[in-house]
């Protein structure tokens, strides 16, 4: 009973952010509401409606997408820039500093900069480059600009994971690899990157997670245009909810998204355990 | 990560779901009059606003001590998000401004105070008529008219206009048709103000579109100043009487083909790609002497007063076969029907309602008021300034006007046909085929 009576404080915070609100946005989704007029039951139809809507559909393709774009990209970048990181030159310190600050900042505050960076009139990258290319209004290039614009704020986040994944791992592996005849490319594969994975693992999870909910950068940069090509999921509940005033499709929209993280998350963690065996205690 | 933003509008959905649950609404503090102090919330979007109630409530805290008004200033991008959360989760301010696309569905909800109850039918005497039609819904009054926006008319550049050879006089009585043909100022004087980098004009020839420095007027998907206007001058509508879209009416079809004209055929208004996203784009290139004339409305006389770095005047809305037809848009303060002191917030709607209350907007120059009597403090303001705002009101003035977009789905309808009207104004998408989508998009939101 004393162990339940000490995880009250914890409890109390998990039933009433996390399971109350879960319930809530369940029992939202079969209601009407648009937040002044009262509730009134609807039964399936937010469901049929949001599963049928081409729109939500849409939505799906466009966030996947962009984790397509974004994971393998920053995922890579990170590590890069991580083992670089880790070759301890002089400068490295400040080097690990600046690649975070862009992840520091407040995102729509990037936002700004960058749309001004992206801007066809007196834009600074058009500007860079001689041309009067409407980045953000195109179809073709709003969702990869949007995506490269992620990548840029998240990379350092993923670093900062690699660098201290590779402290951990012991130097006399290392160098009993390097003993042992191989090259540097090959300890980088074959010991360095299998002894990573537990550090891969948390970063794919919570890069995934967070790639799936991207919100600000579409807020600030394009607000799902155009032609709806960076309409993504959080950005489409956000507007259905708080635009549009449709409090129970969003709810459903909301459910759909969180049971789509869940099975990527538990798919995640089954390739993962079967891979992670090093014992380096 | 980089949720915060999702996360917070989450939580804020739920706060008010508790709310709803039964946490019941208000803070409850503190008691009406009586013997104890009440402070009563006020919430607007504009600053300059908020300075001027500023000096109003500490007049009003004079003669009435019991009572202090706290203003907070919530930013126009996220207001009618956050008010209707708020609302919803019964933390709104005591009193808010709201305006005419969005107060119906607050109305009909049973949220805002009946002003003509509150205040007697007969306080509405004294406000401007115009302001007080847009608010009326179901035979009553859902605020108490704070500001009347004038109409629309066109800044120019005094400098711009003599380099390119022109006077006060060429656009003066500016005039356009459908297809730029008959009777139409507007384009040809449009042309000799838009300039690529070799300084070639659009009507000349060897003129680059592609690498324009200066346009000449500045079209673009802004639905107050740029295309209410010019349907309601062409004799075109927006909404039915039964709040449905229209944007397949030929008049409208027509207005809306000339303003795209003017932006992708003629190269004398900046790109959609530039505009659709920014509202702010022409009246930073106005405002920078890259715009010759901006059309746009008294909103914006204020920025334009205090940031042109230039000699500027205003001239009259061009007027369309169906003459020179602006909208007229008024702001009202409401009063929150749950608010926790009531009697407190009446006293200051009161306030705000007359003339002593409502001048302070005025004298400062930020918004015409509403309160007819305390009009001429605005004018007055200006006038001190050496600018004459008769063109802003000429317009409305015995002249028929297109209403305001209302509707208590308006927000979802506009968020179903912007998109669509982005791709019209791009050039991507062809003007009856655009027009026919976001009529049906905008339509079918309307309905809910």
């Amino acid at each position: 009973m004393t162990g339940y009576a000490l995880l009250t404080p914890s409890l109390i915070g998990i039933v009433v952010f996390l399971l109350v609100p879960i319930v809530v946005v369940i029992w939202l989704s079969f209601q009407k509401w648009d937040l002044l007029a009262p509730l009134t039951a609807v039964g399936l139809d937010n469901w049929t409606n949001v599963l049928t809507d081409a729109a939500f559909g849409n939505s799906l393709l466009v966030t996947l997408a962009f984790v397509v774009l974004v994971i393998p990209v920053q995922t890579a970048l990170g590590l890069f820039v991580a083992v670089l990181l880790n070759r301890r030159l002089p400068g490295s310190g400040a080097f690990r500093v600046i690649y975070v600050v862009p992840w520091v900042c407040a995102p729509l505050a990037l936002g700004v900069v960058w749309n001004w960076i992206f801007a066809p009139t007196g834009g600074a990258l058009n500007a860079l480059l001689g041309t009067h290319v409407p980045w953000l209004s195109e179809p073709a290039l709003a969702l990869p600009a949007v995506a490269a614009v992620t990548i840029w704020s998240q990379v350092g986040y993923v670093t900062l994971f690699f660098v201290a994944g590779l402290a951990a791992i012991p130097e006399q592996i290392l160098e009993a690899a390097r003993v042992d005849g191989a090259g540097p490319t090959r300890v980088f594969w074959s010991v360095t990157v299998p002894l990573l994975r537990p550090t891969l693992f948390f970063v794919l999870v919570t890069s995934v997670i967070s790639s799936f909910q991207v919100f600000d950068t579409v807020y600030a940069l394009t607000k799902g245009g155009p032609q709806a090509r960076t309409d993504v999921i959080a950005y489409s509940i956000y507007r259905t909810a708080f635009t549009d005033f449709n409090l129970g499709q969003a709810s459903v929209m909301a459910i759909v998204l969180f049971a789509i993280l869940v099975v990527v998350t538990l798919g995640q963690q089954l390739y993962f355990r079967r891979r992670i065996t090093y014992d380096l205690s | 990560m980089k949720r915060s933003r999702f996360l917070l509008a989450v939580s804020v959905l739920t706060v008010g779901v508790l709310a709803l649950a039964g946490c019941s609404a208000g803070g409850g503090d503190d008691d009406d009059g009586g013997g104890g102090s009440t402070t009563v919330t006020f919430r607007t979007w504009d600053e300059n606003a908020a300075e001027a109630y500023k000096q109003s409530f500490a007049e009003f805290h004079e003669k009435n001590p019991t009572i202090t008004v706290k203003i907070d200033v919530v930013p126009w991008s996220d207001y009618f998000t956050s008010l209707r959360t708020d609302v919803a989760g019964g933390n709104a301010d005591d009193i808010f401004w709201i305006n005419n696309s969005s107060y119906g569905s607050y109305a009909s909800g049973g949220k805002l105070i009946d002003v003509d109850k509150a205040l007697g039918a007969g306080a509405k005497k004294a406000w401007a008529p115009s302001v007080v039609a847009q608010f009326t819904q179901d035979d009553a009054l859902w605020g108490v008219p704070q500001t009347s926006d004038g109409g629309i008319a066109v800044y120019y550049n005094k400098k711009l206009l003599a380099d390119a050879g022109l006077s006060e006089s060429d656009i003066s009585h500016l005039t356009w048709s459908p297809n730029a043909s008959g009777d139409d100022t507007l384009l040809p004087v449009s042309e000799k103000l838009t300039k690529d980098a070799a300084g070639t004009t659009a009507d000349e020839s060897g003129f680059d579109p592609s690498n324009i420095t200066q346009w000449g007027y500045s079209a673009a998907e802004d639905l107050q100043a740029i295309y209410l206007p010019f349907i309601g001058s062409n004799g075109g509508t927006f909404q039915k009487a039964d709040n449905s879209f229209t944007f397949t009416n030929p008049k409208t079809e027509q207005a809306f083909s000339y303003i795209v004209d003017l932006i992708n055929r003629y190269h004398v208004s900046p790109g959609a790609a530039d505009t659709n996203g920014n509202g702010d784009f022409t009246k930073d290139q106005f405002l920078q002497g890259k715009i010759a004339l901006f059309q746009s409305g008294l909103y914006n006389l204020a920025n334009v007063a205090g940031n042109a770095k230039f000699e500027w005047g205003v001239v009259p809305l061009p007027a369309g076969p169906a003459g020179a037809v602006s909208v007229t848009n008024g702001i009202v303060a409401a009063g929150n029907a749950h608010s926790a002191h009531l009697d407190a917030t009446k006293k200051v709607l009161k306030w705000i309602g007359s003339k002593e209350g409502n001048q302070f907007i005025g004298a400062t120059g930020a918004n015409l008021p509403a309160v007819t009597a305390a009009q001429q403090t605005y004018f007055d303001y200006w006038k001190g300034q050496g600018v004459d705002v008769s063109p802003f009101f000429d317009v409305i003035k015995d002249n028929p006007t297109i209403p305001a977009p209302t509707g208590a789905n308006f927000n979802a309808a506009g968020s179903a046909y912007k998109p669509i009207l982005d791709e019209v104004f791009l050039g991507r998408l062809p003007v009856d085929k655009g027009l026919a989508q976001a009529q049906a998009a905008a339509n079918k939101a309307m309905a809910g």
